[in-house]
Formats: structure tokens, sequence, C-alpha cells
């Protein structure tokens, strides 16, 4: 907490708490209302000393928001010499003081205004509507009393098999499984028949990668006008038939030489 | 059905005020003056059978909502964060753009003596300002005004509802204060 000592005109010191005020304005208000001065006659040379006193506690704390303290020092000085000189006639000018006075006021009208919005929305705070409190309140898990019995603990542990020991380093291995040993695969399960299911090709293995490179090995094949691929629709079986040399040449909508069975879909809903 | 079973059921449901028209879309039956009218029925018969909400007028609207009185019971279920309250400087940023608004963020830093760029940002994102317009001044800088959900964190009806001038202290009301301007649309100045 930044404090400033204040220094009185009599023998009264008191300390400011800077932290307190939002701006210059404020401290100004809170030393014409702590000295009881009046607010249209303001002792500028005795106010502007004490502000200039605390500005510089400011300073010496906290550089960013001594900005807005300084400007206001800055007029209150001029205030103070356009009060010194002597003003050629009285009624002409207006009192150097009043456009401050006028700012003070104001301000201090917003001081009073905010007190009543802050009492509002303590007041509107007290009422509360649907949705305040959520539906069900989570207990946390230290609040759940544990109803599991230690025999079906024991079952369950009991009922654990042990995996197959395994060679527990971990081993990185690089990718054995190739395009060239899918495509081999697959043109080696054409071999006799002339159609085959993709599913079939997967069935010895259980690692994903294999189904990736099969399907990628298909559709090189593809590319390369050695196998045609026929699907009936999205998530149905995907088949494999072997393209003959003689239709190298045609085009991709030719049917598959041979149906294996009434199920296989027109060649064109192709996909 | 009747009127104000059919409101007592949408206002029960919402966790927002509503406006009567808003309420009478509700059945072919109603209109404002009906809901009106049933809105007053709603309000004395929850005064009467001592319920603990009653029917408050927000935001130019209506909205059910517990009694000031029951929120220490409330407030014993701390599974909710309670409602936020603004810090100082906040709240005096926000005094000020709701009697000045339209007002640009270089007047509202004027008034208060200091920058007032982060508070004025932070009341935007509470929903609680937004941005109106754009002055004819210098640069054409944006101008702010308060929200709808303004009205309901603060409890009023309009803002015919904020503390008059003439309700504030005798020694800021003798002098001419020109916080509240008679002529209005005035242009901002930027100073």
């Amino acid at each position: 907490m930044k404090t400033a000592r204040l220094p009185a005109d009599s023998s009264k010191r008191f300390v400011v708490d800077i932290d307190r005020f939002q701006g210059p304005l404020e401290l100004l208000l809170h030393l014409i209302r702590e000295q009881d001065v009046d607010i249209f006659d303001i002792p500028i040379s005795r106010i502007t000393n004490q502000f200039l006193e605390v500005v510089r506690e400011i300073e010496a704390h906290d550089l960013d928001s001594a900005g807005s303290f300084l400007e206001m020092a800055a007029t209150l000085v001029r205030i103070k010499a356009q009060m010194i000189l002597p003003r050629p006639s009285e009624e002409e000018d207006e009192d150097p003081r009043a456009e401050l006075v006028r700012r003070l006021l104001e301000y201090e009208q917003i001081r009073e205004i905010t007190l009543r919005l802050g009492r509002a929305e303590a007041e509107r705070a007290r009422r509360r509507s649907k949705g305040y409190l959520e539906a069900r309140p989570r207990p946390s898990f230290e609040d759940v009393p544990l109803e599991t019995e230690w025999e079906e603990v024991l079952a369950a542990a009991l009922d654990v098999r042990l995996p197959e020991p395994f060679d527990s380093d971990h081993r990185v291995t690089p990718r054995t499984v190739s395009m060239e040993e899918k495509s081999q695969l697959i043109l080696t399960s054409l071999g006799s028949g002339t159609g085959v299911e993709f599913r079939r090709l997967l069935e010895p293995f259980r690692e994903k990668i294999h189904g990736v490179m099969t399907f990628l090995a298909g559709l090189e094949l593809s590319r390369r006008r050695r196998i045609l691929l026929r699907q009936s629709g999205p998530f149905k079986e995907l088949w494999i038939y072997r393209r003959d040399e003689d239709d190298a040449s045609d085009d991709a909508t030719t049917d598959p030489p041979i149906h294996p069975d009434s199920t296989v879909p027109d060649p064109n809903g192709e996909r | 059905m009747k009127p104000h079973q059919i409101i007592e059921a949408v206002l029960f449901a919402s966790d927002a005020p509503l406006r009567s028209d808003e309420i009478a879309r509700a059945d072919e039956s109603l209109d404002e003056d009906v809901v009106e009218r049933s809105l007053e029925e709603l309000r004395t018969f929850y005064l009467e059978s001592e319920r603990a909400y009653d029917l408050v007028e927000l935001a130019e609207g209506y909205q059910i909502l517990t009694r000031p009185e029951f929120v220490p019971y409330l407030e014993r279920f701390d599974n909710v964060p309670r409602p936020s309250r603004l810090s100082g400087p906040a709240l005096e940023a926000l005094a000020i753009i709701a009697y000045r608004q339209p007002i640009g963020r270089l007047e509202v830093e004027h008034i208060r003596g200091v920058g007032s760029s982060g508070v004025i940002r932070t009341l935007q994102d509470r929903g609680l300002v937004e941005v109106v317009g754009r002055s004819e001044g210098l640069g054409r800088p944006l101008l702010y005004g308060t929200t709808t959900r303004f009205l309901e964190h603060f409890g009023f009806q309009s803002l015919e509802d904020l503390p008059r001038p003439e309700d504030l202290p005798v020694v800021l009301r003798d002098r001419t204060a020109p916080i509240f301007p008679e002529d209005e649309g005035e242009d901002v100045q930027d100073q």
C-alpha cells in the first residue's frame, strides 16, 4: 500500500492512502473536504502546495499513475499564478478557479451517483432469478460414501487375468508393412478368383496399419488399372476385382468381368 | 387456461426479464393490456399468499425474482459464485456514461481526471455498455451508451429510474452543474 504524508497547514499531520484515490480530482476533493474549506473560495495557494507534496510521494512510488496527477498539479500552479497576477478589471475576467470548481462539482456529483449506483447494485444482488442455484450440485468425491465391500474388491482381483508376459522394453520399430507387400497380397488373392472382399485381406492382421496400407495399395493398383474397386454405398463391403489386360484401355464404368453373387452392386454406383 | 396462468408459466420458465409484448406472444387470447392486468393480479396474489418471490419490473420487462430477505438462505449454497460487483473505477465510469450517453471515452476521462480505456473495456466485456455510434467530432470517436443488461444488473426499470439530479445533495444542486445538459444530442466535445 502506498501512502503519502499530507502536510497540513497547521500542526495537524495525516497520512493519505494514495491507493484510495482514483485520480487527481478525488484527491483534490479530499483535501478540500478534509480541511473544511469552501469549494467556491478555494485557498488555491495552500491546496496547491499540499497537492504537490502528495504528488511528489506518488512519483517516487508509481510513475505510471503519476501522469494525471502531474497534469492537475500543473493546472493548480497555473491557477495560483493567475491569482497572484493583478487582473486588469475584476468584472470582465472570470475567476481563474471557476473552471476547476466546475469540474470538482461535476466530479463530486459523479461520486454521489456512483455511490447510489453501488447501493442499487447491492440491493439488486439480493434478488435471485431462476438458475441461481445449479440444478444438481455435484458432491465432491470425498463426500460420496464408499459402498464397495472388500469381498468385491477381492473377487475382482481374482478375476484379473494377467496378460501374456511380454518384452517390457519399449521398442520403436520401423514400419514393417509396405505397400508393395500389400499390392502383392491383393494380386495373389485375386490370382485364382475374379473378386475378393477387402475385409478378407485384413482378416489375418489386427493392427490398423495393415488396413491403411492395404487400402492405399488398392488405390494405387486401381490407378494403375490393374484392379477395379466397387462399393454399393457408404460403409458397404468393398470389393476388389481383377481388371483384365484387354480391359485396361476401357472406360472405368465397364462392368467387372464376373459378379460373384447377386448382391454385387451396379457398377454405375461406383464410388 | 386463464391469462394469468399462461403468463405465470411463461415468466416461471424464463431466467431473464420479458416485456409485456413478448409475453403476449404466448397465446392469441393475450394482448399487452390483458398481460399488464394479469401481471397486476399475479403480483397481488404473490404478495397476499406470502410467496418467497415476487414479480419485479426490470429492464422494461417483468421477471419473477426471490424477495431480498431470502438471500441469506440462498447464499448458503456456495456452489455458485456470488453475483460479482463492479469495482469503484468501473462504477464511476459507468455512472458518467449512464448520465451523459452517448459519450466518448475522452469526455469520460476528462470528467474523471484519469485514463479510462481499461474500465470502459471492462464495462463492455460485462455487457453493461456498448458502442452506440460515432461522434461528429475530430477523428469521429466512438460513443458509448448503456445496455439492457445495465438496467437488469442495477434493478432499474428504465433509465428514468436513475437517481434524479434533484435528489442529490443540495450543495451540488444549487450550482449550474452541466452534467445533465438541457439540450440533448449535443455533440461530444473532445478535450
